[in-house]
């Protein structure tokens, strides 16, 4: 993080909600953060926190009905992408945002080859023929690693393995020169091996293409070995964001220090059990009116079960909303 | 090349399913079906008779010699003489077939269609009151009997309490002007009744391919919506749409103009199917069930080359 410059990407007091049968949930209860260019952010917490939510709220993308933003801005280099037209947004989608999902099996279109899928991202963002944008394609593949890429080009998704339509969906995300990558658990469904190799290579391209990555992930290490800063979500809203090093280092959090404890890890003396947090998360209809990790807190007091705490900056680079950080 | 070597293949597969039909419904017309010589010599017969007749109808021969003769029928398409009319049964099939294709064509083609795209809407707009009012008209229409919507559109539109504009019953295609006032009546009510059914179908195939992540990644490439319906939508919900659309088509063809062709007094294939039926006339039975087997082996052989051709991932092996 450069704090001399401007953020890319600002998103203030976001609020999302869903209206299901059973009442209303919210899913992002007031968030706020900045990307900066060029930075890896990761955005981290357990199934349902309202990570994935935010990344694709970022693109507007939230499934509506039933979704809805309800407050908040996000903007983009000073445009509020939630006060815009469809039409405009679309042209931001896959132009200057990118987004790569989690299931590389599903997320291609299986009866269009990848180079048609390509062609048709690249046509709708750039200034090019068919035929030209086929050549791009071509060299978009053969970036991100793709061996023969002008034969893979014709193939379709189905003849391609699961890290190899990664590969393409990242090469798909970067063709059109974007200056943030969202990319939702990118690596979750590959093998580890598999893993190393795209997390690799989309750090490799994010220095040669200048771009920010908001790197939505559970997985503690992975954020640990890519990300510059890290966001820790927690039922909705933002726990804890900090440096790479402060926030593996000095959790100041007690969910983060819990998270981080319970990652299985080679230890100087073996435990008998991995630590837990105990408890369970709150159900998005009935929150508890303080503090939302309060029933499983280890540090709670009277204060945390009557008043939320709100993210406040603490030493250094961290950000952290409680009442009794760890010190 | 690969394409007729699979045709040929699957020609030949269609082989066994064909004989399996036949011999079915072969054994249930003998042994199940009218017996024709009590009806040529009456109550009084003698002994004698009987076995004359018998005789000259060829039952007394062993069934799989029978059986044998019916495949040799089927395969140079010459079943004989109806029974009831002693007209040829190709002539009665060659006479009526067009008939019923004109009467039903209209109406199959405009049901599906129109269901279509009224499934597009309603998926579109699912769950908003577009939707809703789109499937609350479906159930309408799915659970009114046919027989109703025949007698309230020939009620509304050809009598004298209605509009009285269409013929009530007949059938001419002698001018274009004249096919088109027989035909429209029997059209509505077929459109009214398989609306409901094909447009559930539909919206269901569309919503699930709706809901699929790769039209989120589309969207998320900022791919407009006319294109994401047509390459992630449509293309994506070809393989149940065209496996319903052919395989109705034999019982289209053969048997489902029956209600109508009864009703609007049309002389087409369902009516003859219905009056052989009744009548026991085994040569126009045979005629008739054979030729369905045989449309039904032709429509899969059909489907399975058109799912090659809207979905990469079927291979022709």
């Amino acid at each position: 993080m450069n704090p001399d410059q401007a953020p890319l990407l600002r998103v203030r007091d976001l609020v999302v909600e869903f209206s299901t049968e059973v009442g209303v949930a919210r899913a992002i209860d007031g968030i706020s953060f900045d990307i900066y260019p060029n930075e890896t952010v990761g955005l981290v917490g357990e199934s349902g926190c309202g990570k994935t939510v935010t990344g694709l709220s970022i693109l507007g993308l939230i499934p509506s009905p039933p979704g809805k933003i309800v407050r908040g801005s996000i903007e983009l280099m000073g445009k509020d992408l939630t006060a815009i037209p469809e039409k405009e947004l679309r042209d931001i989608r896959g132009g200057d945002i990118s987004m790569i999902f989690q299931e590389p099996m599903t997320a291609l279109n299986p009866v269009f080859t990848i180079g048609n899928q390509m062609v048709d991202v690249l046509t709708q963002h750039r200034n090019l023929t068919r035929k030209q944008a086929h050549s791009v394609a071509i060299e978009m593949l053969d970036k991100v690693g793709i061996p023969a890429p002008g034969q893979r080009i014709l193939e379709y998704p189905h003849q391609l393995s699961g890290g190899m339509r990664q590969r393409v969906m990242i090469a798909m995300a970067l063709s059109c020169g974007p200056k943030l990558l969202v990319a939702d658990e990118p690596t979750t469904a590959l093998d580890v091996t598999t893993q190393a190799q795209v997390l690799e290579q989309i750090r490799l391209l994010q220095d040669e293409f200048q771009m920010a990555v908001i790197l939505v992930t559970h997985d503690l290490g992975v954020v640990a070995e890519t990300c510059d800063r890290g966001i820790v979500m927690y039922c909705g809203s933002i726990v804890e964001s900090a440096g790479i090093e402060d926030l593996f280092n000095h959790p100041c959090h007690p969910y983060t220090e819990g998270l981080l404890q319970s990652i299985p890890r080679l230890r100087e003396k073996p435990v008998d059990r991995l630590p837990i947090i105990p408890g369970r998360v709150p159900d998005l209809f009935h929150l508890p009116s303080g503090c939302r990790f309060a029933d499983r807190c280890s540090k709670v007091t009277d204060r945390c079960r009557q008043e939320a705490p709100v993210l406040q900056q603490l030493t250094g680079s961290t950000a952290v909303s409680c009442f009794n950080p760890v010190a | 090349m690969e394409t007729l070597q699979y045709i040929l293949r699957k020609l030949l597969t269609g082989i066994p399913l064909l004989l399996g039909v036949t011999f079915i419904s072969f054994l249930l017309m003998v042994y199940f079906g009218p017996d024709k010589t009590y009806e040529l010599l009456g109550k009084s017969a003698t002994p004698e008779q009987i076995e004359e007749v018998r005789h000259q109808l060829g039952y007394d021969r062993p069934f799989i010699a029978r059986y044998g003769q019916y495949l040799k029928e089927l395969a140079t398409m010459d079943f004989g003489h109806s029974d009831s009319t002693g007209e040829p049964v190709s002539g009665l099939l060659s006479r009526t077939i067009p008939i019923s294709l004109a009467l039903i064509t209209p109406g199959f083609v405009l049901g599906n269609l129109i269901a279509v795209l009224l499934a597009l809407v309603a998926a579109y707009h699912r769950s908003s009151w577009v939707d809703r009012f789109i499937m609350g008209f479906s159930v309408v229409g799915m659970s009114i009997s046919f027989l109703i919507a025949i007698i309230g559109f020939q009620i509304l539109l050809s009598s004298s309490y209605g509009l009285n504009m269409f013929p009530v019953r007949g059938w001419n295609m002698s001018t274009v002007g004249n096919y088109l006032s027989y035909v429209t009546v029997p059209t509505l009510a077929t459109v009214f009744v398989s609306l409901g059914y094909n447009t559930r179908f539909y919206r269901a195939v569309i919503v699930e391919e709706m809901t699929r992540d790769h039209v989120r990644t589309a969207r998320a490439f900022g791919i407009p919506p006319a294109r994401i319906f047509y390459k992630n939508i449509l293309k994506n919900s070809m393989i149940p749409i065209i496996t319903r659309v052919i395989f109705s088509i034999p019982l289209v063809v053969i048997s489902g103009s029956l209600l109508i062709e009864s009703y609007f007094g049309i002389p087409g294939v369902g009516k003859v199917t219905f009056d052989a039926i009744t009548t026991g006339d085994q040569p126009v039975l045979k005629a008739v069930v054979g030729l369905t087997a045989v449309l039904f082996v032709l429509a899969q052989l059909l489907t399975d080359i058109l799912y090659r051709a809207v979905d990469p991932r079927v291979t022709l092996k």
